[in-house]
């Protein structure tokens, strides 16, 4: 078994049920106070990426600040992790051998898709269906080296019940529409939350990942407190390893809080995200 | 450089250093997967420790640079192009270097997958537009008339050797191309990086079980080859064993080699590094 995975899949660590139940409360109080409207703003669609961004010194690329960002294009690389995941659901279904293999056939996908008329299709097999060959050969290198990279880094055989891929979980506030979390994950299993990590090792990456366990956390019917959430970077093959204690929670809360004192976000572009 | 070679593929005229010369038109990709392949059994084995001692060796080297750097000068990055020196002979006989050696990589990676390539220069734009690399793409539509077509002799060139020397991967070897590796030491006050070209194998745990392509469009070939021993570096610090075997191809002669990785080159390159950090005037 793979490092990564043995980390995934590990026992959870205790928690009293007590302590962890406080602090939910804690942080659902503190966000019902956050969601109210702001003048001149619209929804807060709160992403790993505004925290990224809130968190960051000024001087970084990362802490540029609104309106310092290219507006969003496709591109090999922003198609890279959509096709990849799609590749990875395809290789557990046993619908491909490799990664090259289900790469090629989720482009295929989105070939057929746009030239049937189909209702799947997306804005990402648009852009897909529109390249030459040449075109849909650098998007299909940069999505099989993604899917390699995390095909190869679990052992997928050690998974009791089939991890779910690349699912996005949004918890919209129930004191507002105006507010919403999203919680990123490449892979998830009842045990724990897989995030793929980009760029450099960073201080915000612990607030990223308890965003991801806040909503977890918020969107769960049980009190138990959900799994653990491993950052992973495939550049370094270092993990970051965040247990879902109470002080998890009060950190994404805190980063939350941050985000929206800080009007970091520019709500038009990250309504897309 | 060595040859790994079963006896059939040793090569009949080999270079001085144990390369090989390709004869354009000659398929030879086949002769490159049966190097890279070699024999399971005379993989080279490596110390489970040896990326322990040697992430050791480089953080307290890195630390040492890290503490005369100024707090906010931001992570000192450091590629081949930095520790191996700059100097290139790229083939530069009328067109920019860079742009083709960005449009050979792009086209490369057509090749490993498998892809036709009819237009070299169109193909290339094409696959560098999907890619999201305006920069070359504007660089080429900046050229005159003469310097694209010279530009265009010289990929036709590079490609024609390229499609006789990629091998065709079976997509159980699982190659991927472009693959970024990228090491903080000292808390990430420096960072080792570097990409591989093109990465063939299945990771195993504990055991070296990768074969590393380099795709250089000039040279010069010993600097090139010290450039794979820095990415093996690089791999031992990331999961612990190197490439087994890295294979250099230089596009604009068909020139290949093929070597295994030893501890010995590791220990080499680390030492280089940890000297190269050492040095009075690498904070600057």
């Amino acid at each position: 078994m793979t490092d990564l995975t043995a980390t995934l899949l590990a026992p959870p660590t205790r928690v009293e049920p007590s302590c962890w139940q406080a602090a939910l409360d804690e942080a659902r109080a503190a966000l019902a106070g956050l969601a109210v409207r702001r003048p001149g703003t619209g929804p807060f669609r709160i992403t790993e990426h505004e925290i990224r961004l809130a968190l960051s010194p000024a001087g970084s690329p990362a802490g540029a600040g609104p309106g310092s960002e290219a507006a969003f294009a496709w591109s090999a690389r922003t198609a890279r992790r959509a096709l990849g995941l799609a590749a990875i659901r395809l290789l557990l279904d046993g619908g491909a051998r490799s990664p090259l293999e289900a790469v090629r056939a989720r482009l295929q996908e989105c070939e057929r898709w746009v030239s049937e008329g189909s209702a799947c299709a997306s804005q990402l097999d648009r852009w897909i269906a529109g390249l030459s060959a040449a075109g849909r050969g650098a998007a299909a290198a940069d999505a099989v080296t993604w899917t390699t990279r995390l095909w190869c880094a679990l052992d997928w055989t050690a998974f009791d019940t089939a991890p779910v891929v690349g699912r996005d979980r949004w918890w919209d506030s129930p004191h507002s529409a105006l507010l919403a979390l999203r919680g990123r994950a490449e892979v998830r299993c009842p045990s724990g939350h897989l995030v793929v990590l980009q760029g450099p090792r960073r201080d915000s990456v612990r607030s990223e990942l308890a965003l991801v366990a806040l909503v977890e956390a918020l969107r769960s019917r049980s009190a138990a407190p959900p799994g653990r959430v491993v950052g992973w970077w495939p550049d370094s093959g270092h993990l970051v390893r965040l247990e879902p204690e109470p002080g998890v929670l009060r950190l994404a809360t805190d980063a939350v809080s941050l985000v929206l004192a800080g009007g970091v976000i520019a709500p038009a572009v990250r309504a897309a995200a | 450089m060595v040859l790994v070679a079963p006896s059939p593929l040793v090569p009949d005229a080999a270079t001085d250093d144990g390369t090989r010369s390709e004869v354009p038109g000659v398929p030879s990709g086949r002769d490159l997967l049966a190097l890279l392949r070699g024999d399971h059994a005379a993989r080279p084995s490596f110390d489970p420790g040896l990326a322990g001692g040697v992430r050791a060796w480089l953080e307290d080297a890195a630390f040492e640079t890290a503490s005369v750097r100024a707090e906010r000068a931001g992570s000192l990055m450091l590629g081949a192009r930095q520790i191996l020196g700059t100097a290139t002979t790229h083939d530069t006989t009328d067109v920019a270097p860079r742009l083709v050696d960005r449009l050979v990589h792009a086209l490369f990676r057509q090749l490993v997958f498998g892809c036709r390539i009819e237009d070299p220069l169109g193909d290339g734009l094409d696959a560098l537009r999907a890619a999201g690399d305006e920069e070359t793409v504007r660089g080429v539509a900046a050229l005159g008339g003469p310097a694209r077509a010279a530009l265009g002799t010289t990929l036709d060139r590079h490609i024609a050797h390229l499609s006789a020397l990629v091998p065709r991967f079976a997509p159980g070897w699982m190659p991927r191309t472009d693959d970024y590796v990228a090491i903080p030491l000292a808390g990430g006050a420096v960072v080792l990086h570097g990409v591989f070209d093109l990465l063939v194998g299945i990771p195993q745990s504990g055991t070296a079980s990768l074969c590393a392509l380099g795709l250089s469009t000039g040279g010069p070939w010993p600097r090139e080859r010290r450039t794979l021993h820095f990415l093996a570096l690089l791999e031992l610090l990331r999961t612990g064993t190197p490439p087994f075997r890295v294979a250099l191809l230089e596009s604009a002669t068909g020139r290949y080699g093929v070597e295994d990785i030893s501890e010995e080159h590791l220990r080499a390159m680390a030492a280089h590094v940890a000297g190269w950090l050492g040095r009075s005037d690498t904070c600057a």
